[in-house]
């Protein structure tokens, strides 16, 4: 057995989860190094032992099984309600595949969105029309720009 | 529906529930007992908390440090565990699937908490909040000075093993206070078992190195 073998097995070795087997006792007695390790590693097992866990307060149960209570009381989603009725599932599922089918041959069209100034043609009367009814609170701000009085006392850098 | 679970609520002692939950699925695997549950045996699931709630609340009060914490996050394992029995295949132990959501759920814990945690950790003499009950009672045959040597042990424990990083810690926790063996540990974690021997050994020699003048 090597060097490497019994550092795979140390932790194990050293919390008493494995037994010594002769093999592990026979590099143990002649390599000084794991042999140390291990009565380290088995120290500082001790050691961790003396941190202990508490126990389940005596309110852990109740609340567990307040909130599992209020689990099983919620109402499944209803999605999942569809989908467990066979016949609602079947009828959801023909209606999907209608409705891709007659997507795909044109049937149904969906509206298109207009973009900004798509069909409009700059110039016209209607296209400055949009237009302004487009910029209207850009221009409502330069209202107020003209509105403002200019100071002239004021330097940028006093 | 739950009678199991209502049982408790309506006065029957706990091992009077339990031992009626163990008769049941005497003989059963717990992958078995949660197949049941999967297919409607809501008593089933009592069997199974009874079984873990302590590990769960142990594992997860050595990693969030903090009892009250560690009860709610163990609560909600097995609330996870109660809403997933729909989807469980029963392809691995089911102690690996329930450690592997606890394990999900601490590292959560954790990360949220990383920039609160010292203001948050409970002291050892602190009663706890909401349960009153003390962490570690004092032993009254320590004198003043043994008290305090105790307490800084405790807290360097603590302390090395929080501050070991996250992998090497839950496999630390699973290993030492769960003895779950190398396979469980690796499996939980995804990792291959000569990784997980490897990650565990440098694990401990870190600690080694660092409790050395607790020794």
């Amino acid at each position: 057995m090597t060097c490497n073998e019994i550092r795979e097995l140390m932790p194990d070795l050293a919390a008493g989860l494995n037994p010594v087997t002769p093999e592990v006792k026979q590099h143990l007695n002649s390599c000084a190094e794991c042999a140390g390790k291990l009565e380290a590693f088995r120290q500082t097992m001790a050691l961790l032992d003396q941190w202990q866990a508490p126990e389940p307060s005596p309110y852990f149960d109740v609340r567990l099984h307040a909130r599992l209570r209020e689990e099983m009381a919620k109402p499944a989603s209803i999605w999942l309600r569809w989908v467990r009725k066979p016949a609602l599932g079947v009828a959801l599922a023909v209606l999907m595949v209608v409705g891709i089918t007659l997507f795909e041959r044109g049937g149904i069209v969906p509206p298109s969105k207009p973009g900004p100034m798509a069909d409009v043609e700059p110039g016209t009367a209607v296209g400055d029309l949009q237009a302004l009814d487009k910029n209207h609170e850009l221009y409502s701000d330069f209202d107020v720009l003209d509105d403002l009085e200019v100071q002239h006392d004021v330097t940028a850098n006093p | 529906m739950d009678r199991g679970l209502l049982a408790i609520a309506g006065g029957v002692s706990r091992p009077q529930v339990e031992a009626e939950a163990a008769a049941r699925n005497n003989g059963l695997s717990d992958a078995e007992v949660m197949l049941r549950v999967k297919a409607g045996d809501e008593p089933a699931f009592e069997y199974l908390v009874q079984k873990y709630r302590r590990p769960m609340v142990s594992f997860m009060y050595r990693m969030a440090h903090n009892s009250a914490a560690a009860e709610d996050l163990a609560q909600e394992v097995f609330l996870r565990v109660y809403r997933s029995r729909g989807s469980y295949e029963a392809s691995a132990k089911f102690s690996t699937w329930l450690y592997r959501i606890a394990t999900n759920l601490a590292v959560n814990y954790a990360r949220d908490t990383r920039h609160e945690r010292p203001e948050s950790t409970v002291s050892l003499d602190a009663p706890d909040e909401n349960t009153g009950l003390t962490m570690d009672p004092a032993d009254e045959s320590l004198t003043a000075e043994e008290m305090l040597v105790r307490r800084e042990r405790m807290a360097a424990i603590r302390q090395r093993v929080q501050a070991l990083p996250e992998r090497q810690r839950l496999a630390v926790v699973m290993h030492k206070y769960q003895q779950m063996d190398y396979r469980q540990i690796a499996e939980v974690l995804k990792l291959s078992e000569s990784a997980t021997k490897s990650l565990l050994f440098r694990a401990y020699e870190t600690l080694r190195e660092q409790l050395q003048k607790f020794v």
